[in-house]
């Protein structure tokens, strides 16, 4: 079955009692029990029962269960953000004194989560060139616990070889871990590539035009939990399930970043889009992209679709056509840079991506406003560069727009 | 023959598999449940080579169990 068909048709766990062909939002904080005898096997894991909504409800659940059911993944848990789903995989993962290896070009807030939010807890985060896997191998050691990446980075639009990733991290017994919100599910298998948890905020592409925050942990089973010393213990008892029983049983369910149902209910019929918003939205990037390309007025453009790009290989290798719907350019100041997003009449400036609507921002004084110049420079966030995030639009309207906002 | 279940002393047949065990007391869901044999995870595709022995402990575990 293809990707749609099955996003539409995922089986429910259980027989809705009234044939509902949507999972129905079960907007309740608990759920009773006949006996004391029931719900004391449920709270000791022993019977599959939703308790309390912080910890699992069944319109949640649903959701869970259809992304497993589209990507074949082991397990899959649904959370209350993107920035939660990366911060309980990494206090699921390391403790204190335990490192994690990424880039400077990881988001913004994600780097901010790593940097001080973490790190003042003993996390320490090392920075590689993720384009030169030999970079990784160089900071591995005893206490290396995981490489992190995301498969298109925002905004500078780099693409990391994951099988490359990959195989540094199984020579090293590391868990392979990337952010796959920009190229979720439809756009590649991630388990294909050699990625053993993929975390994505499933507010973008999945929840079908911005209608809900929410975060998706999704564990493709391929990693042997005895390899992390924070879980052998688990490992022993849980094998392939330790993570999730790790989040469930206790990170995520101590740190409380649920999934709202109402949330849940948008994002599994957003799902079901995902593929038809995915194709158009990439066939509108590129189309731009290719536009401004030719523009004089325009000093570069960035966009893993266009051959230009550095990283369009290995972008085509991993996801074909569908480069995904963020594209970078540069004009020739801030100032020239503010009075394009002033100019524009249908593009929304806005801070998010893969919005069903064209969104337009300006990352160095947005984004990123909290780090200094050079560090800025370090991350690849000049104060020339203009964001899209293109939508589903009819492209002639957004054409027509881009144009008159750059027009004197 | 003795086993326990989930804690609880079972009467069992002899020639019996793990994967038996798990229709045998209908466990619901079992595509959720990760099975624990003397406190070892078992595999999925071993519970049914898996036989029991007298004196053997199985759990049956979710992980969305709970503490509210």
């Amino acid at each position: 079955m293809g990707f749609t068909t099955r996003a539409i048709h995922a089986p429910f766990l259980r027989k809705d009692p009234h044939g509902s062909l949507h999972m129905p939002i079960y907007e309740s904080v608990s759920f009773e029990f006949e006996t004391a005898e029931e719900i004391e096997e449920a709270f000791l894991g022993k019977r599959p029962r939703h308790m309390y909504t912080r910890i699992s409800n069944p319109t949640v659940e649903h959701l869970e269960q259809k992304i497993k059911y589209i990507s074949g993944a082991l397990a899959v848990v649904a959370v209350s953000s993107g920035m939660a789903a990366i911060a309980d995989t990494f206090l699921s993962i390391a403790r204190q004194g335990d490192n994690v290896i990424t880039t400077k070009y990881v988001f913004g807030n994600t780097y901010s989560l790593l940097e001080k939010t973490l790190g003042p807890w003993g996390l320490e985060v090392r920075y590689a060139d993720l384009s030169r896997p030999d970079t990784i191998e160089a900071l591995v050691d005893d206490r290396t616990r995981a490489v992190f990446f995301e498969t298109i980075t925002n905004p500078q639009l780099e693409v990391a070889d994951i099988r490359a990733l990959s195989a540094v991290a199984r020579k090293h017994r590391l868990l392979l871990i990337a952010d796959t919100t920009v190229t979720p599910l439809y756009f590649f298998q991630s388990k294909d590539f050699g990625v053993d948890i993929e975390v994505l905020l499933s507010t973008k592409l999945i929840s079908g035009g911005a209608t809900t925050v929410g975060g998706i942990i999704i564990d493709n089973g391929t990693y042997d939990w005895r390899h992390n010393p924070k879980l052998e213990q688990e490992a022993r008892r849980y094998g392939p399930f330790t993570l999730v029983t790790k989040l469930k049983r206790e990170v995520f369910r101590n740190t409380g970043g649920c999934l709202a149902p109402h949330s849940a209910y948008l994002q599994s019929i957003g799902l079901e889009t995902l593929a038809l918003r995915a194709d158009r939205s990439c066939e509108n990037t590129m189309a731009i992209a290719r536009h401004l390309a030719q523009d004089p007025r325009v000093q570069r453009v960035n966009y893993p679709g266009l051959e230009t790009s550095l990283y369009h290989g290995v972008a085509k290798g991993i996801f074909g056509e569908r480069c995904g719907a963020l594209l970078t350019f540069d004009l020739a100041s801030k100032k020239d840079g503010f009075a394009f997003l002033n100019k524009l009449k249908l593009i929304r400036r806005a801070t998010n991506i893969n919005d069903n609507k064209t969104l337009a921002i300006h990352p160095s004084s947005t984004i990123f406003c909290e780090y200094p110049d050079e560090l800025k420079r370090q991350m690849g966030v000049p104060d020339t560069l203009i964001r899209l995030s293109v939508g589903i639009e009819d492209l002639e309207d957004l054409q027509a727009d881009i144009e008159q906002a750059l027009g004197a | 023959m003795k086993i326990k279940v989930n804690g609880a002393v079972q009467e069992i047949e002899t020639r019996l598999s793990v994967a038996d065990l798990l229709v045998r007391n209908n466990v619901e869901q079992p595509e959720l449940v990760s099975v624990q044999l003397n406190g070892e995870f078992v595999q999925r595709d071993r519970c049914s080579a898996m036989m029991l022995k007298e004196n053997d402990e199985v759990d049956f575990l979710y992980f969305m169990g709970g503490g509210a």
